[in-house]
């Protein structure tokens, strides 16, 4: 089912958490809510799940207005960063809590019942647990639990607030892979937050970027990493090195490295550490760089480099490296393979240097 | 374990010292007195005994006592829960005031409380006066017991729920809600489980303290035999006559009654709290 968003708005006292919102989330897909904390994400899924009631605004599903709807009257399974599963029901009643409460005349008999939950504890790989208490269970199948519990009254819309952000990197890797499978199984629209880049991009179809209560931009993973519409998006996706520069005309220039179309005045040139060249002897734009120190991290090779007071940071292939041979307080030349020019905006200024 | 415990090396020091404290302090406060109880009660034969523990002022006072009690602790137990919720969940001016109120019943005489009252109840009283035309005596009647003890027995109730309710996540509440539950299948599914065995230990909190409640009941109570007479006061009248072991063996059927009651009110309450964590102990029902 569809999910669209129209105008909306949210204040808590003097602090904005949502700026007059727009999304239009199609049937199927799997979107991911991506910003810093306070960026208003869990605010705008609260939202949709009806948990939280939006200033201004509306909340369509599938076309109808649901903005007043009760959360009990929404359909929408949502699944909580700390489970929040019933500690004093079973694995199995806590997946059945959603069947049983149904009202009597749509709720299923008791064989339906325990056929269905069955069904998700398959689904979801637990089945053997289903008499244990949550008490008894890890984090990953305590999750997973609180995913078949959602699933159980087949909702139309499936909403995940941080559902991996208590769980150790591998659990939630796991996790994620089988999140993906899961929403492609059972064809509904999935909506998930979180502030982990590499879950949003690996996971969702669609990623929309927030910050301070605004969508900074929405497109494929592919999309807003190669192609960040904002300095924002550029530094909150993956590393970058940032350059302030001066603008002469519609050239950029970065020392003596000078690339790419910009606006006139105070500029900002984004550039990703693995977009560095490195080279041993002056080329034509390169930039004169000290190397600071050499960490090999597994596949790639992570260098730190010094340009006048700036730190510069890039990554090179582990063969590029043992090319170069580099040694600490190396002279060395850099050319960015490809850079983006911002002009700068008196928010980020404050963020000079290198971001992460 | 015990005798492990008791031998081996432990990380937390002390062990010895604080239990043997712990024991000779329970002996010197609670079991030697009740022991020296049974003792005096023993010069009794069966048979004597047996007549003056079901002599007919014995029973009806049994029946003042104990009744009266479990209806205070069940009224506390119904109000204290709402109490404390709304302590708990919501914020509201004069929250800390009505908060502290809550401790009143603890630090007030007992007396006074039972004069306060009963004057409040009486048939010319600012409440009593109310009831009256209705054909309600509260004071000097069993109905003024309960009064007087759910007065008593109020705070054992909150402050017993009070840490419980606090621990209560409301993304719980949420998720009921998100997967169809209305507030009353929210509470009676979701939330009272959780809170069930608390519940069960300030019911049985405020009814212990009823049971053996003196000062404030004899003011309001009317005392009369059979009808408003309760045991503590029974056996305070036969010591007044020098009827010490008379006095003696009432005191035993309380204590005995008391006990059993205490014992099965606790066996429920270690159920309740268990079923729900499998085989583990209390720990293990805290996980999340």
């Amino acid at each position: 089912m569809s999910i669209e968003i129209r105008n909306i708005g949210k204040r808590f006292g003097d602090f904005v958490a949502l700026d007059d919102i727009n999304l239009n989330i199609p049937t199927g897909e799997l979107v991911a809510l991506l910003g810093p904390s306070g960026c208003g994400k869990t605010t705008l899924l609260r939202i949709i799940a009806g948990m939280e009631s939006a200033d201004s605004g509306q909340v369509l599903f599938a076309g109808e207005d649901a903005t007043h709807l009760h959360a009990r009257d929404r359909n929408v399974g949502f699944v909580f960063q700390h489970y929040a599963l019933f500690r004093h029901m079973s694995v199995f009643e806590n997946v059945a809590f959603g069947l049983r409460v149904k009202p009597r005349a749509l709720r299923p008999t008791e064989a339906d019942i325990r056929r269905r939950v069955n069904e998700l504890l398959q689904l979801v790989q637990l089945d053997w647990l289903s008499d244990r208490y949550p008490s008894q269970l890890s984090g990953g199948q305590r999750q997973r639990i609180a995913l078949a519990r959602a699933l159980a009254v087949e909702p139309r819309v499936l909403l995940l607030d941080e559902p991996f952000g208590a769980l150790d990197t591998k659990v939630r890797k796991e996790l994620r892979r089988w999140l993906r499978r899961l929403h492609d199984d059972m064809h509904i629209s999935s909506v998930f937050v979180t502030h982990d880049q590499e879950e949003a991009l690996e996971v969702a179809d669609r990623v929309v970027v927030m910050n301070h209560g605004k969508i900074e931009q929405i497109g494929s993973p592919d999309a807003v990493y190669t192609n960040p519409a904002s300095p924002f998006v550029y530094q909150f996706l993956g590393n970058v090195n940032v350059f302030h520069s001066r603008v002469h005309g519609t050239w950029a220039d970065i020392g003596r490295a000078s690339a790419g179309e910009a606006p006139g005045g105070e500029a900002m040139a984004f550039v990703r550490p693995h977009d560095i060249e490195i080279e041993r002897f002056p080329v034509i734009g390169s930039l004169e760089a000290t190397v600071q120190e050499v960490h090999a991290v597994g596949p790639v090779v992570r260098i730190e480099l010094a340009h006048a007071s700036e730190l510069i940071e890039a990554e090179l292939s582990r063969e590029r490296a043992t090319v170069l041979a580099l040694v600490r307080g190396q002279q060395v030349w850099l050319k960015p393979r490809q850079l983006r020019v911002f002009a700068t905006p008196e928010a980020v200024l404050e963020e000079g240097g290198s971001g992460i | 374990m015990f005798v492990t415990a008791a031998y081996r090396r432990q990380v937390l020091p002390g062990f010895g010292l604080s239990l043997g404290c712990t024991l000779v302090y329970l002996s010197l406060l609670i079991l030697l007195p009740l022991s020296g109880l049974a003792f005096k009660a023993s010069n009794l034969t069966l048979g004597e005994f047996w007549a003056i523990a079901s002599g007919e002022r014995a029973m009806a006072s049994y029946r003042v006592t104990f009744g009266a009690s479990v209806l205070a602790a069940t009224i506390n137990a119904v109000f204290g829960l709402i109490v404390a919720w709304v302590l708990v969940r919501y914020s509201f001016p004069g929250k800390r005031a009505i908060d502290a109120l809550v401790d009143l019943p603890f630090a007030l005489p007992t007396a006074v409380a039972g004069i306060t009252l009963a004057t409040l109840y009486a048939g010319n009283g600012w409440i009593g006066k109310h009831l009256e035309p209705w054909g309600i005596k509260v004071a000097f009647t069993p109905v003024g017991i309960v009064v007087a003890l759910t007065f008593i027995g109020l705070p054992f109730v909150v402050r017993t729920l009070q840490p419980v309710i606090e621990d209560i996540e409301p993304e719980v509440e949420e998720a009921a809600a998100s997967l169809g539950a209305s507030r009353l299948q929210t509470f009676t599914r979701v939330l009272l489980p959780g809170i069930f065995p608390a519940l069960l230990t300030g019911f049985t909190l405020a009814f212990s303290r009823s049971i053996g409640e003196y000062g404030s009941v004899i003011f309001i109570a009317g005392n009369m035999p059979l009808i408003s007479e309760i045991t503590p006061l029974l056996i305070i009248s036969k010591l007044e006559q020098y009827d010490v072991i008379g006095a003696t063996a009432l005191a035993v059927v309380m204590l005995l009654i008391s006990f059993v009651l205490l014992l099965s009110v606790n066996a429920l309450q270690w159920w309740a709290a268990n079923r729900h964590s499998g085989h583990g102990g209390r720990g293990a029902g805290r996980g999340a």
